[in-house]
């Protein structure tokens, strides 16, 4: 597989804080995967976003995107292959109606008016948002703000797509609208989704979960692996995923097998012993 | 809030509304100075036909500017009297004091009303008809001859655009501030006026420190869009001149030129 952000030793501190918010990091990341980066508040998630796409700079340690490693020079070439949603849509709008937000990072390439109405559209076209293009932003729901967002960054086309707790303000319908957009975008055009996020519950879609912890990676694996640990993860002040939670709670009067269970899986084991009654 | 048509734009769809916008700026501009040349009966009459003739082309319903009017009704009425009985004059109708109330007086406050009354249903025509973003348009397109002295038009315009666009984000803000403090029991509105100027510290505190964060928020936004200076950059929104904005130009000038006639009528 081919590395497409490759992070070695990194450090950041904050200025005027004690500890460092990213303490000796090193990550590879691959092409197309979707990495989900989990941990409590404080853990060092979103500082990491910004230390990838070069919006703060680190104290020491190196970044490489698609095999380039970052510095002042070459940032806004980073930059470009580098899409970041963020939380809160409201605070993420720049243009003042839904097609002026999307083609905003457009302007700032340069790109001509003739091809920038072509990518507007169809960058509008595939979050399904097309009909919304003259509102202004004010009137449209969080999840329709978010998708917008999104339009905004893929319009650019990017090969790398970070989403910083970008659901946490949607509703449940919403959310799952947008990461399953995403999800059907990454298979589509090859992208790299980095999801950051401090549910668990939001890491289903992923291929891989990297677990942070004061700014030091405490677990990297495929999601079973991670949601096996079980009670574990609250040391790192995660929930336990549902499933595991009512395995648990099964396990007290019911025989299941070892080791962790999706929610269909669970749904089986259980089809299976019921019968066996 | 919502009281205030001024400054409030009105979906519609109407020859006024695909007016580009610059004329209509400046044309406004332009009309609210000819006001202060009309000097008789003729040439209001005149300038009333030609914003009524506007009013009616915009298809708005006439209601939007008669409440448009409501905010400055003191205002209008306090001039017009002041006006009504301070003018000297030397064959007063009534005198009593300092008052005199005479015809001259009369005449001037009539004029004064109907002035108010033109410049303020021609702004209002012009926000009813231009959404924020177009007039940030305008002013940007307007200014970009100060260019040339060094003066970051580019900037301007986009910080204009971006305090537009907030505006009704901050205006939430504003209220859920509010609500959120008269549940924990800040009374707004009430005791002397010292009291009601503190009672404003809970809300402009947390406001200001939301804007901040906003700003924050909304600075790495941009920076990660790729959002330099302003330089380099290309525009997605362009205005468009058309044929009947020449018309529009043209029918301004030959209502110059009959007010001027009428004026030294």
């Amino acid at each position: 597989m081919e590395k497409i952000i490759s992070i070695k030793n990194l450090n950041y501190t904050y200025p005027e804080a004690k500890t460092p918010a990213i303490n000796d990091l090193s990550l590879d990341i691959y092409k197309n995967e979707w990495l989900s980066i989990v941990g409590k508040n404080g853990s060092g998630k979103s500082t990491l976003t910004k230390l990838i796409d070069g919006l703060i700079e680190a104290s020491s340690g190196t970044i490489a995107v698609d095999g380039q490693e970052i510095n002042e020079d070459n940032i806004w070439d980073a930059r470009k292959k580098i899409g970041i949603i963020f939380q809160n849509p409201d605070h993420q709008f720049v243009g003042a109606t839904v097609e002026d937000d999307v083609a905003f990072g457009l302007e700032n390439q340069g790109m001509p008016r003739e091809q920038m109405i072509i990518a507007v559209d169809h960058a509008l076209e595939l979050v399904k948002m097309s009909e919304f293009k003259k509102r202004d932003p004010q009137s449209l729901s969080g999840g329709q703000k978010q998708r917008v967002a999104i339009a905004g960054v893929l319009a650019t086309r990017p090969q790398i797509i970070i989403m910083d707790e970008s659901t946490s303000m949607l509703d449940p319908d919403g959310r799952k609208t947008v990461l399953n957009l995403v999800e059907q975008l990454r298979e589509q055009q090859d992208l790299t989704i980095i999801s950051i996020t401090h549910d668990i519950e939001e890491t289903e879609l992923s291929q891989r979960i990297v677990v942070l912890n004061d700014g030091q990676i405490v677990k990297d694996g495929k999601p079973e692996e991670i949601y096996d640990l079980g009670p574990e993860l609250t040391n790192y002040g995660l929930e336990e995923p549902f499933s595991s939670k009512l395995m648990s709670t099964l396990r007290e009067s019911v025989k299941l097998p070892e080791g962790y269970l999706s929610g269909r899986e669970l749904k089986e084991q259980l089809w299976k012993l019921h019968s066996n009654m | 809030m919502d009281k205030i048509i001024l400054g409030r734009y009105l979906p519609g769809d109407s020859l006024i509304y695909h007016l580009d916008p610059r004329g209509k700026f400046l044309l406004t501009f332009y009309f609210v100075g000819i006001v202060f040349f009309a000097n008789n009966v003729a040439s209001y009459a005149l300038l009333l036909a030609f914003v009524l003739f506007a009013v009616y082309l915009s298809k708005i319903n006439f209601g939007f500017f008669i409440k448009g009017l409501k905010p400055v009704f003191w205002l209008i009425l306090f001039t017009v009297i002041l006006q009504l009985l301070f003018t000297p004059s030397n064959n007063p109708i009534w005198h009593w004091g300092i008052f005199t109330l005479s015809k001259e007086g009369m005449v001037i406050s009539a004029y004064i009303f109907m002035r108010f009354i033109l410049i303020i249903f021609i702004s209002t025509l012009l926000t009813l008809t231009t959404t924020p973003i177009e007039i940030s348009d305008s002013i940007e397109s307007i200014l970009k001859p100060l260019k040339r002295i060094n003066f970051p038009v580019t900037q301007v315009a986009l910080m204009l655009s971006i305090a537009l666009r907030f505006v009704p984000l901050l205006v939430d803000e504003t209220t859920k501030i509010m609500d959120a403090q008269r549940a924990r029991g800040v009374d707004f509105g009430e005791g002397g006026l010292i009291k009601r100027i503190k009672s404003f510290v809970p809300i402009l505190i947390p406001l200001f420190v939301s804007s901040f964060s906003i700003a924050y928020d909304l600075a790495i936004a941009m920076e990660s869009r790729g959002y330099k200076d302003g330089e380099g950059r290309s525009k997605y929104r362009v205005l468009s001149w058309a044929r009947r904005d020449n018309l529009t130009i043209i029918f301004m000038i030959g209502l110059t030129i009959i007010l001027l006639f009428l004026r030294s009528y």
